[in-house]
């Protein structure tokens, strides 16, 4: 693409350069092709804009239209209120409870997911045998639609009935309100969230992991660190940007969840529990649209949501790009290091690279 | 291939997706006329849910009408339909010509009664003292244009187990189970009375959940949450509170199993004996108890039974309507179609097929509704037509606002299961609700 887009100029460049005297008027066949070079890079990017154009632009702008009036899903718009959806909403506890549910849900499935998967890369980049049956094994739950793993997992959370509560019955512990209380309702939702897409982000983090140059581990073996010194001293350093992207994504998943609080009850008639223990923000948003009518209110939410996601995407943005100049500039002192230690005479060029290594990651 | 071919080719491409995207997006609005000529061949659009059993009538109504080709989409449950239709109505575009309604949330139907065809244009004056009164002033709107042709009606009598009946030493009769109740007098008074009598001697809980017995309560009222001419009524509602506290020391007497609403541990909670009684409009028979205790194993030895009686006086809750939308290209055949798949026969069959109550009247007397069937047999040989049909006298088309089932589902709702799971008292879990209905009804 940037080939492309880079060529007009250099021709502009070269024609200038041609002795105006001897300039004559263009052939068809030249004005064409000149004609071709110029404008037809924007005819093959424009399918992606015409696109882009009606499904993602126009209903962003058409919704922004939609939250400043006060508009009924089914009799149509009423009268123009300008931002007053906003304020309404953004004082509305039921809002905010969503947002608190939206962040609880996110952070009990991100951070231990994020783990997870991390230590399962890790082994699954040791030297296992029948290596693609455990890496298949991993995405396995991925596959499963999650509308399949929410009527599973909500029977197995079921309060009276459900798996789970008849093990703690055995063991003559008291049941677990799963589909009652909030924090336990959480915790359900993030454990489906994290079944499904902790092997995911595992295989993610695994490529990642093979792309780390087997020298380094091996002289930081030969220099005495350990298999665990090794995975936090040289592996995680070196795919913080693969984890960076998986954090974004799983910001942005987590941010929009939908299904699994929708279908944990599927039979409450309020999306996300009767006591909106564990409502989302998106089911708040589908509950304002399509129960209760406001399809005004539920655009000024999408908007308000999107704002949030652009906001934390921006916080994630700069938080990796610091990460990454930090991450140059140690390579540059990293350089300036090792050119020193073979320019003077070194006691133990080994040692030198490891202390390093130290300094670089803590 | 040279690069500039190949290029020529790109843009060509490009121009040929663009063009079919801006095509595709038209395709939607053309085609279709509205001729008189009744031989042409047309096609009718029929959206349903659920099981309502008209498979058969499409192909015989087919037959008969050679000219007529009907391609019908059954969507799972109601709930589904309804977002279905929503959606297509908010969008404008893409509703069949006969449209199935249910009685849930035809209240918002009626905010945009407009947009269906007013049946009587195509002879429902004529037709409509066919069906029971109330089912057709369900269907008529302020102006008093009739706009769906009732299919099914979900009259209310009362499920027991008479095998729990038997252990608690209540009677377990049929007919001596009505009386015990109060017969056409019952009320909830002598219900919640019964049930505390119960919960003493076996210290099992009475019914399954508050949810569906407040249901019960508020639909047989004269006036449930909007009064006859539209204004809310909730707040200042002393028939509401009073049933409310009923309830309430119902559900703290422990009287409420504070069961999953339409789950019940995948009916287990229907065969381990969690609860003896269970409200049974038409449909819930077949449609939810007997499948959810064959679901968990059981069967007629489990001992459900069916009484002709219902605490309060007689209650309706669900029951369908076909509508034919404005938007339709034929609305006289999609009319006609609505007709037959309304009449008298069509229900009669429907009824066979998936044990949807008729509420045309003549039907509910035809020995096809009135005899033994599968489903009288697993409710030990209790007479269901004739009982339902006994149980539809009576009722009242209660006036629906445009925010019924949010009041149902999202006030009444989260305090209801306060009171399920002990977590709120009558008063607390009321006031709750009442805030509520400021916050998303009265200020919305």
């Amino acid at each position: 693409m940037t080939s492309t887009l880079e060529q007009p100029p250099g021709q502009t460049q070269a024609a200038g350069r041609r002795p105006a005297p001897t300039r004559t008027a263009l052939t068809f066949r030249q004005r064409v092709n000149r004609w071709d070079v110029r404008y037809s890079p924007y005819f093959y990017v424009a399918p992606f804009f015409v696109l882009f154009g009606l499904v993602g632009l126009f209903p962003l702008v058409y919704t922004f239209v939609v939250s400043l009036n006060n508009w009924n899903l089914l009799t149509g718009p009423g009268e123009w209120v300008g931002l007053k959806n906003y304020g309404t909403e953004l004082t509305d506890p039921l809002f905010w409870n969503s947002v608190f549910n939206t962040f609880s849900i996110f952070l009990l499935s991100a951070i231990p997911q994020l783990i997870a998967a991390i230590v399962i890369a890790a082994v699954l980049d040791q030297n296992l045998r029948a290596k693609t049956f455990w890496r298949i094994s991993v995405i396995l739950p991925y596959i499963v639609t999650p509308v399949a793993v929410t009527l599973i997992f909500s029977n197995m959370f079921g309060e009276k009935y459900g798996l789970i509560n008849s093990l703690l019955e055995n063991f003559h512990l008291p049941p677990v309100m799963w589909k009652t209380d909030t924090l336990p309702s959480h915790i359900a939702i993030a454990t489906m969230v994290n079944w499904r897409w902790t092997g995911y982000n595992a295989l993610i983090l695994l490529a990642a992991m093979q792309a780390v140059p087997k020298d380094i581990h091996e002289s930081a073996a030969i220099d005495g660190a350990g298999a665990v010194r090794r995975f936090f001293s040289i592996t995680v350093p070196s795919i913080r940007p693969t984890i960076i992207f998986v954090i974004i994504t799983a910001t942005i998943g987590g941010l929009q969840i939908f299904t699994e609080p929708k279908l944990f009850n599927a039979a409450s008639a309020i999306p996300g529990g009767p006591q909106r223990q564990y409502q989302t923000t998106v089911l708040y948003l589908w509950d304002l649209a399509f129960n209760r009518e406001s399809f005004g209110k539920a655009s000024a939410v999408a908007w308000i949501l999107f704002l949030i996601i652009v906001a934390i995407g921006l916080v994630n943005f700069l938080l990796s790009r610091s990460i990454a100049s930090a991450e140059a500039k140690a390579g540059k002192r990293r350089t300036r290091r090792r050119l020193a230690a073979i320019a003077a005479p070194s006691p133990a060029t080994g040692s030198a690279i490891a202390g390093v290594n130290e300094e670089d990651f803590r | 291939m040279n690069s500039r071919n190949l290029r020529r080719i790109a843009i060509l491409t490009a121009a040929a997706s663009t063009t079919a995207i801006v095509l595709a997006g038209c395709a939607g609005g053309g085609g279709g006329s509205s001729s008189g000529d009744s031989n042409e061949p047309i096609t009718l659009t029929v959206t349903t849910f659920g099981s309502m059993g008209l498979d058969d009538l499409y192909k015989q109504y087919e037959k008969d009408h050679p000219n007529i080709t009907i391609k019908a989409t059954n969507i799972d449950t109601g709930g589904n339909a309804q977002t279905d239709w929503q959606t297509k109505q908010a969008a404008g575009s893409g509703l069949p010509d006969v449209q199935a309604v249910e009685e849930g949330w035809l209240s918002k139907v009626m905010q945009v009664s407009d947009s269906f065809v007013d049946l009587r244009d195509y002879g429902a004056d004529d037709t409509k003292d066919q069906w029971v009164d109330w089912k057709v002033k369900q269907a008529t709107d302020k102006d008093g244009r009739i706009i769906g042709y009732g299919t099914d009606i979900g009259p209310e009598g009362l499920c027991y187990n008479s095998k729990l009946f038997a252990a608690a030493g209540l009677p377990t009769d049929r007919d001596e189970v009505a009386a015990y109740f109060g017969g056409d007098n019952a009320t909830w008074d002598k219900f919640f009375e019964i049930g505390k009598a119960y919960k003493d001697k076996t210290g099992k809980a009475w019914y399954d959940q508050s949810g569906f017995v407040w249901n019960s309560m508020v639909n047989q009222l004269p006036e449930g949450y909007y009064t006859s001419d539209g204004k809310l009524n909730v707040e200042d509602n002393a028939d509401l509170k009073a049933r409310w506290d009923l309830l309430a020391q119902g559900a703290a007497d422990g009287l409420s199993s504070n069961q999953t609403q339409w789950d019940w541990g995948k009916g287990k909670a229907f065969t381990d004996g969690s609860f003896a009684t269970f409200v049974c409009p038409g449909w819930m028979l077949g449609g939810v108890l007997k499948s959810n205790v064959e679901a968990a194993g059981g069967s007629a030895e489990t001992g459900w039974d069916f009484a002709d009686v219902f605490p309060g006086g007689p209650a309706n809750w669900g029951g369908s309507f076909l509508t034919v939308p404005t938007t339709s290209k034929h609305p006289k055949e999609a009319a006609a179609l609505a007709a037959f798949l309304s009449d008298k026969d069509s229900q009669v069959a429907a009824f066979q097929k998936a044990g949807t109550f008729p509420s045309v009247t003549a039907a509910q007397t035809d020995p096809g509704v009135t005899g033994q069937n599968d489903l009288t047999k697993f409710f030990n040989d209790a007479p269901i037509g004739e009982i339902l049909g006994k149980r539809a006298v009576g009722v009242v088309a209660q006036y629906k606002g445009p925010d019924d089932a949010t009041i149902q589902e999202q006030v009444f709702g989260p305090s209801i299961q306060q009171l399920d799971s002990g977590k709120a008292d009558g008063e607390t879990a009321w006031n709750n609700a009442m805030s509520l209905l400021d916050q998303l009804v009265v200020n919305k």
